[in-house]
């Protein structure tokens, strides 16, 4: 059957199995279940005792599970059992750690898996033993204290290890300093013996340990598991860790990652710490100067702002991030992205956090200009304060609204000419428009006809040719040469050009508005 | 409970669905003696019992059927529950706290009971009038709980892990989901098939309303949109508006006007407004200057009139907004428009009429240019025929005459541009000769509506 495929490697016994002892592992049995299950229930009564490494974000267990483990706590799967016995076989002492300390971190690691609900899928024989563990967490405390011995890693480390109970789940925020040395936490602190004992591809169904949120397929397969189980385990292996509350922190060292789309809570071996995402940014500036290819640059833009988000990081590295950004994808034209872009960074400047503010509330309101949404446009007016009219950049874009909404284009097209920043590009986006919409009210008001000159520099084209293009792509027959100059037959065009402002003010690009 | 229960029975006999829904009235200014009594009467176990007693077992009542028992009961239960969080919101239960996210939590279920009542329990038409209490005080505790969370600064805002989110939606989380709630109110009544006598269509427009106010609250207009078009596909079978109460009419009126007032349809925003200024009750002078802030602005625009002296006199608020403008645009002083406009700029912004207003500009510069016309005098007539007005001015004249109204320097081109719109729009008829620098404008009707 297919589903049996996925059971646990441990399958569920009858509870009495429990004290059945294995006959060849008699020299075990006694001291081992009477230290491991006593310290287990009194723990379930008291508050929780933190392991050394971070407890899941949720160390409150209500009380009706806790009995409910108490009562169930007895099936543990056969895997485990092997582990337990495994860890006190002699062929796995080492010398200089004591029994308690081994007992004590046997607890935690069970306690831990059970706690996040992964004790029946972690594959416990590949599971370095408790003391391979306390092994590793000495020699990493050593290195740290030799390798910089200022450091707070030691301390850290020494201090986990003191007086593990005052470990909470708010110390989440000093992630390097813990001694890591279960195989969950991190890779690059493994020991060559750890790293031997457990092969790579391993590595993965452990390190899914400590997040709480399980990919939907896993659920299902759980689901399907507990059905086959005939029900027994459901409340067993609840409550399912709650989703993370507070930030994360990352622990990925590398520059560059692509952006996927988080449909469950984040790890943190997938996300970068703030101080590697500033390099991060450094080097893609460099690349958008040299290569300029945009679909790497947005991509990895994106990923970069996700671990921002996930880690809670809002301080002025984000406004720059979220500014180049929203100025990378202007340049480009997707709107898209720098919507959001803008829309963050409305919020961060609202937050008090510094930045070129005025820079992109002028953008804001020439962008509302481009998708003539005239409530969104109010708002953005209405969030101005005196001062920040007075600013260049924000005046200038006022000035642009309000001599559109006089319909004094000749104002509109010397603004166009002279644009601060870079909103150029967004005026770009609308000019053809209003270029129409000037022509159509040209064409009304000027008998018989306008010289091509005129209209050049009304309208703010670089040259006459250019001019003469933009009136032929829409009728052949509205230029007229004369001796020394061309005219424009606004008698004639009227009609025309009427048409084209409709049909151009109507299809107003709204991708990604907000 | 005692006593609420017979107002029930009363109510539910003579089937008065206003006094009915007096019986789940929450308001603790009009009620305090009443719904400290109910709350003082036990705790949860006496209170089901009583419900249990007068609704199960108490024969002596209204013929309900089962089905509406038991609706009433969980309606009534929650009720109660309801009350002990209000009067602890507002510090009447000795050193019990509440919050009005509280308040705001039980009133919620409270609604969904009644809409419940509606779906599952076979109430009928005439009790809707508890569908608008229970609606217009699940919007006031919305906003109060809104305003409870952004006072005490609780920054848990960021709890998603995209960072495409809208950061001011949290602000107003929980009247964004009354408006979820809202709009199944509106939803039930709208769908009801039942024969329109005993249709719950009749609580379309109280519910539309209430679904407008929040959406206005809530800046996304947009979504009032999407009523309107649920009803006109059901126009057929909602009865026609001028069959709901005044009220109801008005409030609607005003909404759909400033609705197309907000999208440049002015004139239908006109239409609209005008029918709500007209049957709005001549005391509800908040309601009638609400009106006329949009009213005003669309005059303007569609007629080019301005409100008189006598039309404003009631309404002292308006007349700081409007009259400064007024007399700018009657006098042709483009500096005091300029003025006008920037120093009641926080104010038209606010009320969104700053867009509109300044399109008044237009109109100021007509009358100007009307005046240059004026003052060009008549050409000298020929053969002893009727004299003609000058109509060929240069465009010299015009600059000058608007270097002195605006105050500002102006070039040639800009004026020609300004002279162009004012063809275009039709606020001035005839022609610019570019190449010789005068406009010649129309012998009859120059500027049309004006008597020249």
């Amino acid at each position: 059957m297919s589903w049996a495929a996925s059971a646990p490697p441990g399958i569920q016994q009858p509870a009495a199995a429990y004290y059945s002892q294995p006959s060849n592992a008699a020299y075990t049995a006694v001291p081992l279940r009477q230290g491991f299950s006593q310290a287990y229930q009194a723990q379930t009564q008291y508050s929780y005792t933190a392991p050394a490494n971070p407890p899941p974000p949720a160390t409150t267990v209500p009380t009706a599970t806790a009995s409910d483990q108490q009562s169930q706590k007895i099936e543990w799967p056969q895997s485990v059992r092997d582990y337990v016995q495994r860890t006190f076989q002699k062929s796995s002492d080492i010398v200089g750690i004591s029994g308690a300390e081994v007992q004590a971190k046997l607890k935690d690691v069970i306690r831990y898996t059970q706690d996040c609900g992964i004790m029946h899928t972690t594959d416990w024989s590949q599971m370095p033993s408790p003391q391979q563990m306390i092994q590793a967490e000495r020699q990493q405390a050593l290195m740290a204290s030799i390798s910089s011995p200022a450091a707070p890693d030691h301390t850290a480390t020494a201090k986990a290890k003191v007086n593990p109970k005052k470990r909470k789940s708010t110390d989440l925020n000093e992630p390097d300093q813990l001694g890591s040395t279960v195989p969950w936490r991190s890779t690059k602190d493994l020991s060559l013996e750890d790293r031997i004992s457990k092969p790579a591809t391993d590595m993965r169904s452990l390190m899914d340990g400590p997040l709480p949120a399980k990919s939907k397929s896993q659920k299902n397969a759980e689901k399907r598991q507990r059905r086959g189980d005939g029900g027994y385990q459901s409340s067993y292996r609840s409550p399912s860790p709650p989703p993370l509350k507070g930030p994360i922190v990352g622990l990925n060292e590398k520059l560059e990652k692509k952006f996927f789309r988080l449909t469950a809570a984040p790890k943190a071996q997938d996300v970068r710490p703030e101080r590697i995402l500033h390099q991060t940014l450094d080097m893609l500036k460099k690349k958008w100067r040299k290569e300029g290819n945009y679909n790497f640059i947005c991509d990895q833009f994106k990923s970069l702002r996700q671990d921002l988000t996930v880690q809670h990081i809002r301080n002025e590295f984000t406004v720059s991030v979220y500014e180049i950004h929203a100025r990378i994808a202007l340049e480009k034209g997707d709107l898209g992205e720098y919507n959001q872009c803008q829309t963050q960074l409305r919020a961060l400047y609202m937050a008090g956090i510094k930045g070129n503010s005025i820079e992109f509330k002028a953008y804001r309101i020439l962008y509302f200009i481009h998708t003539a949404n005239r409530t969104a446009l109010n708002d953005a007016i209405a969030d101005l304060t005196t001062a920040e009219k007075e600013e260049q950049p924000v005046k200038h874009a006022l000035n642009v609204r309000s001599a559109l909404a006089l319909g004094n284009y000749h104002k509109f097209f010397q603004l166009y000419l002279d644009v601060p920043n870079m909103g150029a590009y967004l005026m770009d986006m609308f000019v053809k428009r209003e270029r129409l919409a000037a022509l159509a009210n040209m064409c009304k008001a000027f008998k018989p006809d306008l010289k091509l000159r005129y209209i050049t520099e009304e309208l703010a084209f670089e040259s006459d040719a250019e001019s003469a293009q933009f009136i032929i792509d829409y009728d052949q027959d509205l230029l007229l040469e004369r001796e020394d100059h061309i005219v424009f037959l606004t008698g004639k065009a009227g009609q025309r050009f009427e048409e084209a402002r409709g049909e151009a003010f109507r299809r107003v690009d709204l991708k990604g508005q907000i | 409970m005692d006593s609420l229960i017979k107002e029930f029975n009363a109510a539910y006999a003579a089937m008065k669905g206003d006094q009915l829904a007096e019986t789940i009235h929450p308001d603790i200014e009009r009620y305090s003696h009443k719904l400290r009594a109910i709350w003082d009467r036990g705790d949860l176990r006496s209170t089901t019992a009583d419900l249990n007693f007068l609704f199960y077992q108490d024969k002596s009542h209204a013929n309900l059927s089962k089905a509406e028992a038991t609706g009433w009961f969980e309606i009534y239960l929650t009720y109660w529950k309801a009350v002990g969080e209000i009067l602890a919101a507002e510090g009447l239960r000795g050193n019990v706290k509440g919050s009005w996210t509280q308040v705001y939590v039980k009133w919620k279920e409270l609604t969904l009971l009644i809409i419940r009542g509606y779906s599952h329990y076979e109430f009928e038409n005439w009790t809707i009038p508890c569908l608008y209490v229970a609606g217009k005080y699940l919007r006031l505790y919305a906003m109060r709980a809104d305003a409870e969370k952004s006072s005490s600064n609780d920054d848990t805002a960021m709890t998603g892990f995209q960072d495409d989110f809208d950061p001011e939606a949290e602000e107003n989380k929980q009247l964004e989901d009354c408006a979820r709630h809202l709009n199944r109110i509106f939803q039930i009544c709208l769908t009801d098939r039942a024969p329109l006598e005993e249709s719950r269509k009749w609580g379309v427009y109280y519910a539309i309303n209430l679904l407008f106010k929040t959406y206005f609250k809530l800046n996304s207009e947009p979504l009032s949109k999407n009523v309107l078009k649920a009803i006109s596909a059901g126009r057929s079978d909602i009865p026609l508006i001028d069959k709901f109460p005044k009220s109801q009419q008005v409030t609607f009126k005003y909404y759909e006007g400033v609705l197309s007032f907000l999208e440049e349809n002015y004139v239908e925003a006109e239409k609209h407004l005008t029918m709500a200024w007209l049957m709005c009750h001549r005391d509800a002078q908040r309601n009638l200057e609400l009106i006329l802030t949009y009213l005003i602005p669309c005059h303007l625009l569609t007629t080019h009139t301005l409100p008189s002296a006598q039309l404003l006199e009631p309404f002292p608020r308006l007349q700081k907004l409007f009259i400064p403008l007024a007399n700018a645009i009657k006098g042709a002083d483009l500096r005091a428009f300029d003025h006008a406009l920037r120093d009641g700029e926080d104010e038209f912004i606010k009320r969104r009429i700053y867009l509109t207003l300044e399109r008044g500009r237009d109109i100021a510069l007509r009358n100007l240019l009307r005046k240059v016309f004026v003052a060009g005098g008549f050409e000298e007539s020929k053969d002893g025929a009727p004299p003609v007005r000058r109509t060929r001015i240069p465009i010299a004249e015009f600059t000058a005459a608007i270097k002195i109204s605006s105050g500002e320097d102006i070039d040639a081109d800009e004026v020609e541009c300004l002279m162009a719109n004012m063809i275009y729009k039709n606020l001035m008829k005839g022609y610019i000769a570019h190449e010789r620098g005068f406009v010649v404008l129309s012998k009859n009707g120059a500027f049309p509506g004006t008597n020249v």
